[in-house]
Order: structure tokens, then sequence, then C-alpha cells
């Protein structure tokens, strides 16, 4: 066998070891429910914001605790409250994905992603109501 | 029934649906020509002579069409022909001049035809330069134009299914279900277009587009000349120009996504040049397979080696261009990228998937094909040789790319994942985390490689000189690492030893330049390209490891310092609140927010003054101040919330990056009442809490308030205040109050942002000829009740980086400078 041989070899051997020790950091999709039963730990968790509940955003007493209610996937309705500011347009999402950990029947999120309506429909009201 | 519709511009249309369609017929024919000159060679000289007229001449006819297409979309979009769905999406009356060309690329349509505008005119520079190669590169390249042609053609086949999208459908064909189009006078509602996205609006979306474009446009080159090699089995004339393309596509892809860095940097929020986000991963991946078969490449030019994994290293380049393509267009993404791009539906993910695997399967069967001849050395190479360590330093490039692309296709190969497992994938919780840990051992091996490879030779090197040039490398290099590390408070080992690799290629690429190489100036592409190489690793450790928010004091937000969630989590709350006129300290800082300023315009922005004071303590002197004006556009295109710009201060060793996060709306009607107040002459006083206006006069002709629109039948009254405030500084207020058609008022109320004022002309009592009474309603805003949260971050030595791109892709164009010249030598 050639020198290069055994370089590439331990090479492929040393990425595929690296990919399957870093496979560990990937995350998952889950519910509150799912995610409970490892309190402190975070994972992902796909959403949709409460709109008949309470938001609660008052910059003036802290500019990182903004608290809301979201349902998530497996249909049950969370507290959830997010380090930051009130992301733009919440309200208008369609689907919030979190990340962040449950401990004692509340999620503490840390990142919000959200999917908003798209440009069209929401303007083609606002074109509608003009005419 | 069909109705008449009237004041539409439809010539621009049918022009440019022409345009398309000829440009497509074009490079339909131009193949076809290419192809039949290619394969007639060497049977038929003449015959293939005139094939070769023909493509070139249609080539030529295809280019000309592109940008006949260009030039019509682009009258649409400055004449603002709001009937064509391109212009109203993208476009609006008020937006700058200069941003009508972002608006062009702002779009999926314009950005596929600033991509083929690119092609067409490296086509015609590979036409004159390719000779023998020619007819198989230009069919190569004629017919990747035919994929992209199809991506605006808009055909559709059947109801449902749609091929490309055209820029020039009008909106009434877009929206047809909507009741305004069913109206033949529909155009006189549409004024204005959607305009381009506030967060788009500053020059980078100006010039960063073209040059990314012209990155991905430029791999196609060598992919071309890689299976123009295959196809005619010609293994020498391809190398020359291939290496020639290579380096150009290195630089221009390699300065677009750094300009992708800045601009992230500069004007958006991320909070800095690089997330390891799936659309930035998408440009770097291709930029790291094209490095690595540069390298190859050059090995196989001085040695024969290495030819195989040229060709693949090249090809896939290209294609994984066009999956970049899908990965960041087809909105597959979707939740995993802070990007907002909007899918365009499976249309366009099958449409995209089909050119890659037309591509693929092209240049898999070639390769194939050719397999067994192509030429390689069976001898092992030297240890001791320049092409073995450049060979390895290649490979650790492309298995760099594979982690990243493995990463960030999370949603590919999630479904399977899933289906496995039964677990639903998603991407890493702390992504800046999981990239770094493994990118930084590619950074260290990469780093040393790329400076000890010059100082071999390729074949054979002598190891008494290698190894003392190399020795005293390392010695300064650790010494000058050791004083940057105690000096930085670089703890972390890993870190440590890429701060060795970074200053061992400093140092190792200045020596070599100026003690081994003598500077001679055409000569020193690679050691100037690998020096910019060490010098961004230099910079991107720097400015990240010890970067820092200053609005709540912690550090080493993107390294793994080994604490709890809770911890961590409490490191993200960065964010500050400032009051008005009350100090805050930030790092060394004290911030003070001390009045904002609104720009009139469409989407109202606002620029909030912050001054920074750097001092011990509140009352001593502060021995530095500066002001920052961060801004944001409030509840921009009729959407809640701000949208905003950070504003950075920049030193020489360091930058104070700061942006708003929340602001008070000054324009949504809080609750504090007015107060009313009557006056009656000149000279009479209003007070306010913090200063006093005293009434002038009440004027009919001059309208002096830039927020009052007139309109006709108005009778504008507008009434003049002096305003006096703390500082003893006076204004002019002058609230309007306007009858309008005889039937109603308006109120148009002045306000002063630095007071929280308004002031309203509320009502006019004319007692007699030369006596009115004027009722004024003033109000104004607790300044307690007035804030903006503020996030401020350092980044130290970011201008290493920014300095260490430059000098890398200069050491590009020296490179393609000193290869092109070589060449003419040889010739003459």
């Amino acid at each position: 066998m050639k020198k290069m041989h055994i370089v590439l070899l331990v090479l492929i051997v040393a990425s595929i070891a690296v990919i399957v020790s870093v496979f560990g950091s990937f995350s998952t999709y889950e519910t509150f429910t799912s995610a409970s039963k490892e309190p402190g730990k975070k994972y992902y968790v796909i959403g949709n914001l409460q709109k008949d509940k309470d938001m609660i955003y008052d910059p003036l007493k802290d500019p990182n605790h903004f608290i809301f209610y979201a349902k998530d996937k497996a249909g049950n309705v969370n507290k959830v409250i997010f380090n930051g500011e009130k992301p733009r347009d919440i309200e208008k999402s369609e689907q919030i994905v979190m990340m962040g950990y449950e401990d004692g029947g509340t999620f503490h999120c840390s990142r919000i992603q959200m999917k908003c309506p798209s440009k069209y429909k929401k303007d083609m009201v606002a074109e509608g109501s003009s005419s | 029934m069909t109705t008449q519709f009237i004041g539409e511009h439809l010539r621009p249309g049918q022009l440019g649906h022409f345009f398309i369609i000829a440009s497509f017929v074009a490079s339909l024919f131009s193949t076809f020509s290419f192809f039949m000159a290619a394969r007639t060679e060497v049977k038929d000289p003449v015959g293939s002579g005139s094939w070769l007229r023909l493509a070139r001449g249609s080539f030529i006819l295809h280019t000309a069409a592109i940008i006949s297409i260009f030039a019509t979309l682009f009258y649409v979009i400055t004449h603002h022909l709001f009937e064509y769905h391109y212009a109203w999406e993208h476009s609006s009356v008020l937006l700058p001049g200069k941003y009508l060309l972002a608006c062009f690329w702002e779009g999926q349509e314009g950005s596929f035809m600033l991509w083929i505008f690119w092609h067409c005119i490296l086509g015609l520079i590979v036409m004159g330069t390719a000779k023998g190669l020619e007819t198989r590169v230009m069919t190569i390249v004629s017919l990747v134009q035919v994929c992209l042609g199809t991506m605006i053609m808009g055909i559709y086949f059947g109801q449902d299914i749609q091929v490309g999208s055209n820029p020039f459908i009008l909106l009434r064909h877009v929206m047809q279900a909507a009741p305004i189009f069913q109206m033949g006078n529909y155009m006189d509602f549409i004024r204005d277009g959607n305009g381009l996205n506030v967060s788009l609006q500053n020059y980078w979306m100006v010039i960063h587009p073209p040059i990314l474009f012209l990155g991905f446009a430029s791999s196609l080159i060598p992919f071309a000349y890689c299976l123009a090699a295959l196809w005619k089995g010609d293994y020498k004339d391809f190398v020359k120009p291939a290496i020639a393309w290579s380096l150009l596509n290195g630089a221009v892809l390699g300065t677009g996504i750094m300009m992708g860095g800045a601009w992230a940097y500069e004007s958006l929020n991320f909070g800095g040049y690089w997330a390891w986000d799936p659309v930035e991963n998408a440009s770097l991946v291709p930029w790291l397979t094209l490095i690595a078969g540069l390298h190859t490449l050059l090995i196989y030019r001085a040695t024969g080696r290495a030819l195989k994994l040229t060709f693949f290293l090249l090809l896939i380049t290209h294609l994984l261009v066009w999956y970049s393509t899908f990965l960041t267009r087809t909105g597959i993404l979707g939740k995993t990228s802070v990007h907002a791009f909007t899918g365009d539906g499976t249309a366009l993910t099958y449409h995209l998937l089909g050119v890659i695997a037309l591509l693929s399967i092209i240049s898999i069967a070639l390769f194939q094909w050719r397999r067994k001849q192509i030429p390689g050395i069976k001898t092992e190479e030297a240890t001791l040789s320049r092409e073995f360590w450049m060979f390895i330093g290649s490979v650790i490039l492309f298995l760099s790319s594979v982690q990243i692309a493995i990463s960030t296709s999370i949603p590919i190969w999630a479904p399977l994942a899933k289906w496995i497992t039964g677990k639903e994938f998603a991407p890493p919780i702390d992504p800046m985390h999981h990239y770094n840990n493994i990118q930084v051992w590619i950074a260290i091996i990469t780093g040393i490689l790329s400076a000890t490879i010059l100082f071999m030779k390729f074949k054979q090197t002598e190891p008494g000189t290698l190894s003392r040039r190399l020795g005293i490398t390392a010695l300064i290099a650790a010494a000058m690492g050791g004083f940057i590390a105690w000096g930085q408070h670089i703890v972390i080992w890993q870190y440590d030893i890429m701060l060795f690799a970074a200053c061992y290629g400093i140092v190792a690429n200045i020596y070599y330049g100026t003690v081994v190489q003598k500077v001679k100036f055409k000569k020193l592409g690679p050691s100037v390209a690998h020096m910019g190489f060490a010098t961004v690793l230099l910079g991107i450790l720097l400015s990240s490891y010890n970067k820092h928010t200053i609005s709540f004091n912690n550090t080493g937000v993107e390294f793994d310092l080994k604490k709890t969630v809770a911890e961590n989590t409490k490191e993200n709350r960065e964010n500050e609140t400032l009051f008005y006129g009350v100090p805050a300290v930030m790092g060394d800082y004290f911030a003070t927010y001390i009045g904002d300023s609104d720009v009139a315009g469409k989407d109202k922005r606002v620029y909030y003054k912050v001054l920074f004071e750097k001092k011990d303590s509140l009352n001593d002197v502060p021995s530095e101040q500066f002001m920052l004006y961060p801004d944001a556009f409030i509840n921009p295109k009729g959407q809640q919330g701000l949208s905003s710009n950070p504003s950075t201060k920049h030193y020489w060793n360091k930058d104070v990056f700061t942006y708003i996060n929340v602001a008070m709306d000054n324009t949504k009607e809080d609750t504090t009442s007015y107060r009313t107040t009557t006056v009656t002459k000149p000279g009479d006083t209003v007070f306010l809490s913090d200063a006093y206006m005293i009434f002038k006069d009440v004027s009919k002709t001059v309208v002096n308030n830039r927020r009052y629109q007139p309109e006709a039948g108005d009778l504008p009254l507008t009434a003049t205040f002096d305003l006096h405030d703390m500082s003893g500084k006076v204004s002019q207020v002058n609230p309007v109050y306007v009858l309008r058609n005889k039937e109603y008022i308006v109120w148009v109320d002045d306000s002063v942002a630095s007071l929280g004022l308004s002031v309203r002309f509320a009502k006019l009592t004319v007692k007699s000829q030369d006596s009115v009474s004027v009722d004024v309603m003033t109000r104004q805003v607790d300044p307690k009740e007035k804030y903006i949260v503020l996030k401020a971050l350092v980044f130290p030595y970011i201008n290493v980086l920014w300095i260490g791109v430059m000098i890398m892709v200069f050491g590009f164009f020296i490179s393609l400078g000193d290869h092109l010249s070589r060449g003419k030598k040889v010739a003459s």
C-alpha cells in the first residue's frame, strides 16, 4: 500500500469519526410534552401563537422578557418565556419555531424563528380595500 | 365578455416575451451547432467550420437578446409600470434611483437574468480564447444557458404545471381572482408598487449580487473545460485556461462571499459577519471545492498526478453552485435559515433538480467513459514533495466542504433519518459551536500546510534547508502567537493552536516572499494569497473570540465555555433599555439616548442619537466621547414593529456596534392626554413641563409644516409659536389647521421629537376682523416613557479580517496576471 493511500485512509476514517461524533449535536424537533421529559435540555419546538391568550412585554421593566402562549403540533398549549425582545410581526406569524428548554411547565425560549404569510395575500387585502 | 383594460403599457411586455423566446431559441440552436461543429471537427473540417460560424452567430444573437431583456425589464422598473407584476412587487415610485438596480435582482427572475448575463459575457470571452477546445466548451456553456433560459420562460403545461417564471407577467394575470382586476380601469387604483424590502435598501444590495453571481457564473467555465477535455480525450490544452478561470473564480467568488459577510456585519442585525447560516454555507462549499480543485490542477500541471481528483473537484464545484441555488431558492431551508427567502414552490424544486440531474449525468457519463484512459502516474510521490502535501491539503479542504454540506442539508436528509431513527432532526442548538469545533481543525491544518508547501519543491525537496527555514518560521510564529494569546487572553487550547497556525502562515509567507523569492512581484501570487488566508484566520479568531456584548457585559458568546444552560440563557439577555436622557453603563462607556429625528418618506425612518462617553464614573470628565446614530424603519410597509439598521464606531483595533431592538412608536396614539390652552394675542405663553411656547401669529399664506400635504379645496391656516427649551434654544412650531372642502377640519400637528412634544392647532375663533383666538392643544410625553432598547457589541480587531480578505484576493490576481503573461511568452 502506498503511503498516500494510508494517509487518505486515515483522513477518511478520521472524518467519519468526526461526523459521527458531532451527529449528537444535531437537535431534534419535539413537542412541549416530549421536551418536558428532559427538563433543562434544549430542543426545537414548532408551534403557533395563541392569539387569544395574553402576550406580555414591558421593555420598561425588562427588555429581555417576553411571555406568550403557544400551541405545539400535538395541540398542547404552553406558556413560553422568551429571553429577548418581542419579535416584530409575531402576531401575524403562521408558525413559530422556538428553541429552548422546558422547565416546570414553562418553555424557556432563547431563539425564535417565524414563518409569516406571503406578502401577496396581505397586500391584496390592502389593495382591495383602497379601491 | 372580456374586459377592456385602460391605461396599460403592453408593448414592453410583448417585446420582453419576444426577447425571452429569441434568447432561448438562439441558445438551443447554438448548443446544437457547437455540438455538430465538435462532432465533425475531424471528419469534415469544412463542414465543422460552417457549423462553428453558425454557432458563434447564434451565441452572439443569444447575448444580444439577453441584453435586450435586461434593458426592457429595466425600462419597466424605471418607468414604474406597475401593471407588470415584477415592477409592482419589487419597486415603488419613491424609491431612490440607485436602488432601482437592486429591485432588478431582488426577485427570482431578475437574479436568474443576472446569472445568465454573466454566462453570456464569459461565453464571449471563451469563444475568443478557447481555440481547439472552443466547440466543446461552448457546447456545455450553451447547454447550461438553455437550462437557465427555461427558468425565465414561464410556460404552462396544462393548468397546473408551470415551467420557469416570466418577469414580464402582468399583475392582473398573477392575481386573476382579485375583484379589482375585473374593472377595466384598475390601473387608476394601482398608483404605487410594493417597494424594495427596507432591510435591502442599502448600497450592498446594489453591488453584492452582481459580484456573487459573477462568482457563481465563472464556476461554469472550469466545469465546461473539464467536460471538454474528457469529451475530446485531450488532457493537455485545457490545463492553462482551466487554471486561469479557476483563479478568477476563486477571487470573485471569495470576494462575493466576504462582501455578503461585510453586508451582514455592517447593515443587518445578525450580530456578526458569519453565522454559519445555510445561505452563507451554500456559497462557501463550492468555493472550498474550487480551491481544492485549483490546487490539484497545479499538481497535475507540475507532475502529471491527481488529474482524476481535479476533474471530480472542478465538476462538483459547478454542480454545488446549482445545489446551493436549489437550497436557497426553493424555500426548502424554510425553518432553518434566518434569511427570508420565500419558496417558489414545488415547480421550481423539480425544475432545479432536473437541471442538476442532467448536468450530473453528463459529468458522470463522460468521466466513466474516459476513466481508464485518464493519465496518471503509477509511482509513489516523495514524502518531502510539494505535490504530496498539496494533495493532502486539497483533500482536507474537500472534507471541510463535506462536513459543512452535510450539516447544512439537514432538511434534505431529515426525512430519511426520521424513517430510520424515528426522530425529527433539527439543526444544532448552537450552530456556531457545532461548526467551529470541527472547522477549527481544518483552519489549523490548512493554515500550516498552505505556508509549508511553498518551501517545498515539486518532486523532491532538500530536507536540510527545509527544516532550517521551517524551524525559524515556527519559532517566530510561536513567539508572536504567545504574545497575542497573552495579550488577548486566549485560553482555550484549540484556539491557541489555531492562533499559532495563523501566525505561522503569516510569518512563513512573508519569509518566503521576501527571502526565498526576493520580492519578485510576478511570482508573489501564491505567497500573498496564502498570507491573506492566514490573516483571515487570525482576524476571525481575534474578532470572534473576544467579541462581547456590552449592553450586557459578557464574553465568549461563540465559544462553549462549559457553562450550564441557565448561564447560557442569561447570556442571551443582551438588550438594555435606555431611557431618554438617562446614562446607562455599557462596558467602558456611559451611553445616553439624547434624541431622535425622523426622515420623511413612504416608510418612516427614525435616527436615534446615542451619546457614548468613556469614563469611569458618571461625574468624571469623559476621556473620549462619540455619537452613534442607529436607525430604524418604524412599521415598514404597514407591518407592526421595526426594521433597524446598526451604527458602528470604528477604531483601528475594534468596532463598537449598536442597533435598536425596540423603540417607542411615536406615531401611535398613546395614553398621554392633550392639554388645551387658549391664546388670543401675540406674546401669550403656553407652558410645558420643561419648556414654553410664545404665540406669534396665524397666517393664511405660509404653510411651514412638512407634514401637511395640500389638496384641492384646502384652506390652511398656520399658527406660529416660538419654542424656548431648557437650554435656551429657540425654535419654531407650526401646527396647521385645515378647512377641507369647506366641509371638515383636518389637524396637522407639529412635533418636536427631542422634547416628546406634539402641538395641535385645535380651534379657531374669530371675534372680529383683527382679533382671533386660538385653542392650542399640547401633549408632552414624559421623558421617562421615552426609551429605546439597544444592543451594543464590541468586535475587536475586525479590520484584520477585512485586510486579510483583500490581501488574499490581491494574491489571486497577481497569480492570474503571472499565469496569463507566462502563456504569451511561450506563444511568441
